[in-house]
């Protein structure tokens, strides 16, 4: 199997902090893995670094077989690595289909000459944009709740339309920042399946940083366990949970009296 | 799933929708502007016509403004500027540029006339290069945000007051002759203003031009390009996680904004009754824009439009009042800001908010 992504030696420092230092990772294709880590482990740090939010100081990503480091964000997120927000970030005065919309943007091919005298390719183009967005909402079961006001919807269902949106881009790898935070143990169970749903459909390669340990160790196939930005196991969820170094990160370390 | 070209193959819209988007417009606007030049004007007279004419002048100015303000979350506070540039090339245009032509400075032919035809050509020339100016201070101004963009545009409007206030006396007809025309461009006025510039500026022009930059804007907004705008400025960073190339599509809004600034500057300067000197264009000027925009609704065509109507009648009634107004203006902005910060209709247009009303009202039923 081939690398969707290809992570080596990546660090990065805030002044005296090393905040990830030489971070590996291969994303398999079509892989669910999962990146786990207690909190200020360096998580949300690699996303960053990833998506270009950050440059990393030394170490190179590849998403196949080009080249991310140097690249804006909206760079990345068209090559196909596309994100979430841990902290949930639509564009919440515009309507759910639009926030879905928006992100086919950098896909579409007329000009803004063409959108002002509304060219028949032009609106064709837009027909197409809403019919792949609506596409989308039916697959997360927001498309009833299209013309509403994103910042109004409830939890689950932003968090829903931000890896809806997140798809709109066509990504080949999707990085999910803590999908499960703040839902209910029934949508944690639909978000499962939806998540497995997706890469079967999509043909993704998803990296999700998650806390739920239920729903990390049943549906990653693989893990990597991050700990003071340094990677302290990666592989299977079995071999993962046993690990002693794991264990420590999450419960500290024994006492030596004991 | 089929991509998007493959899917906009078969989406066709039909001819006849083709046909109304494209030939209606025109056809609306042809009809508005004659029916206000020939019927409307000369029915309310010089004074209403003069109001009509400000108040076009003012929804061309706010509509653009919102462009960036509104649309694309960038608050710029230096729009005079911008108006100025345009209308100082448009007089350079009309008054030197005149002259070679036709031999006078005095306007020349009548409705749809020569004359006519070089005021619209100026004024296009203004949207050009004030346009350009706004290219120019957006592309490194635009990495800044909030306060510090604000400050950026506050200093390049009042930049360009202190430069036009710098410039030449204006030189009469007779002597147009004797100066190299390279060096025309600095004679415009200096202090005291761009005068005597012919009197162009009718009903017709100004509000072919409100058709245009309506037209434009609402368009933008319906379009995938507008809706990138609107992301811009909703999240930055969500907009650029969603492959849209931020700074760059900023700049484009401000180049925009800022043309459209230029004609309105185009259409000023040519008015019976305004005054063409760079005091006039100063912060005061940027400011009364600002409070139609906020006013009306940041990101609404139509809500702007609408401030831009209000805003323009109020002082005239009120005319007993006019040394208060600034106060009144000041009052009505603090009190929007506690009630309705995101202005009288938001990122909605007039339409828009009816409909959800209707719906609110059926739901809850």
């Amino acid at each position: 199997m081939s690398a969707a992504l290809h992570v080596d030696n990546v660090s990065i420092a805030f002044g005296g902090l090393k905040a990830v230092s030489d971070f590996s990772l291969t994303l398999r294709e079509g892989t669910l893995h999962g990146l786990i880590g207690p909190n200020g482990a360096g998580k949300t740090t690699v996303f960053n670094l990833l998506t270009g939010v950050y440059q990393a100081d030394h170490g190179t990503i590849s998403l196949g077989s080009q080249r991310m480091n140097g690249l804006k964000p909206n760079q990345i997120a068209r090559a196909g690595m596309v994100r979430t927000f841990q902290n949930i970030r639509l564009f919440g005065d515009l309507t759910v289909l639009d926030n879905v919309r928006i992100a086919c943007w950098s896909r579409t091919t007329t000009n803004t000459l063409a959108a002002l005298f509304r060219t028949p390719a032009h609106m064709a183009e837009e027909a197409a944009i809403a019919e792949r967005a609506r596409e989308l909402l039916d697959i997360f079961d927001l498309l009833p709740r299209e013309r509403e006001q994103a910042k109004n919807l409830p939890y689950g269902a932003q968090r829903r339309l931000e890896i809806a949106r997140a798809l709109a881009m066509d990504p080949k790898v999707l990085l999910l920042d803590e999908p499960a935070a703040g839902m209910n143990p029934q949508e944690k169970i639909a978000l499962r399946g939806l998540i497995r749903k997706v890469r079967e459909q999509f043909g993704l390669s998803v990296l999700l940083i998650e806390h739920d340990m239920g729903l990390v160790m049943d549906i990653c196939e693989r893990i990597t366990v991050l700990d003071h930005g340094e990677v302290i196991a990666d592989g299977e969820p079995s071999a993962v949970q046993r690990n002693p170094k794991v264990i420590e990160a999450y419960l500290g370390a024994p006492n030596e009296e004991d | 799933m089929a991509t998007l070209a493959e899917r906009a193959k078969s989406l066709r819209p039909s001819a006849s929708k083709m046909a109304l988007d494209s030939v209606g417009p025109v056809v609306l606007a042809i009809g508005l502007t004659l029916l206000l030049h020939f019927v409307v004007g000369p029915a309310v007279g010089h004074s209403g016509t003069k109001i009509l004419l400000d108040m076009g002048i003012n929804i061309v100015l706010a509509v653009s403004l919102n462009m960036v303000n509104g649309f694309t979350g960038q608050f710029s506070i230096g729009h005079a500027g911008f108006m100025a540039i345009g209308g100082y090339t448009a007089g350079i245009v009309t008054y030197y540029g005149g002259y070679k032509l036709f031999g006078t400075t005095n306007p020349t032919g009548g409705f749809l006339g020569a004359g006519q035809w070089l005021f619209a050509l100026s004024c296009i020339a203004g949207a050009v290069t004030s346009g350009f100016f706004g290219y120019l201070v957006g592309l490194p101004s635009l990495r800044l945000k909030g306060d510090y963009l604000a400050l950026v545009t506050l200093g390049f409007g009042e930049i360009v007051c202190v430069l036009l206030t710098q410039s030449g006396a204006v030189v009469p007809a007779s002597g147009i002759d004797a100066v190299p025309a390279w060096q025309l461009p600095y004679h415009v006025g200096g202090a005291v203003g761009f005068s005597p510039l012919p009197f162009y500026t009718n009903l017709f022009w100004v509000y072919l031009f409100v058709c245009i930059t309506v037209l434009f804007a609402y368009r933008l907004k319906e379009s995938n390009h507008g809706r990138a705008l609107l992301s811009i400025r909703e999240d930055e960073i969500a907009a650029e996680a969603s492959g849209i190339a931020v700074t760059p599509i900023k700049v484009r809004a401000f180049a925009f904004s800022a043309a459209f600034a230029g004609v309105a500057g185009g259409l000023y300067f040519h008015l019976l009754g305004a005054l063409p000197k760079p005091g006039e264009l100063g912060f005061q000027k940027s400011f009364e824009i600002i409070i139609m925009v906020v006013l009306g609704g940041m990101g609404s065509v139509s809500g702007t439009i609408l401030a831009a109507i209000v805003l323009t009648i109020l002082p005239e009634v009120l005319r007993e009042f006019s040394d208060y107004r600034m106060v009144v203006y000041a009052l009505a902005l603090v009190l929007m800001m506690l009630v309705r910060p995101q202005g009288l209709f938001g990122i909605r247009e007039i339409w828009e908010l009816g409909r959800e009303r209707r719906k609110k009202a059926r739901g809850s039923r």
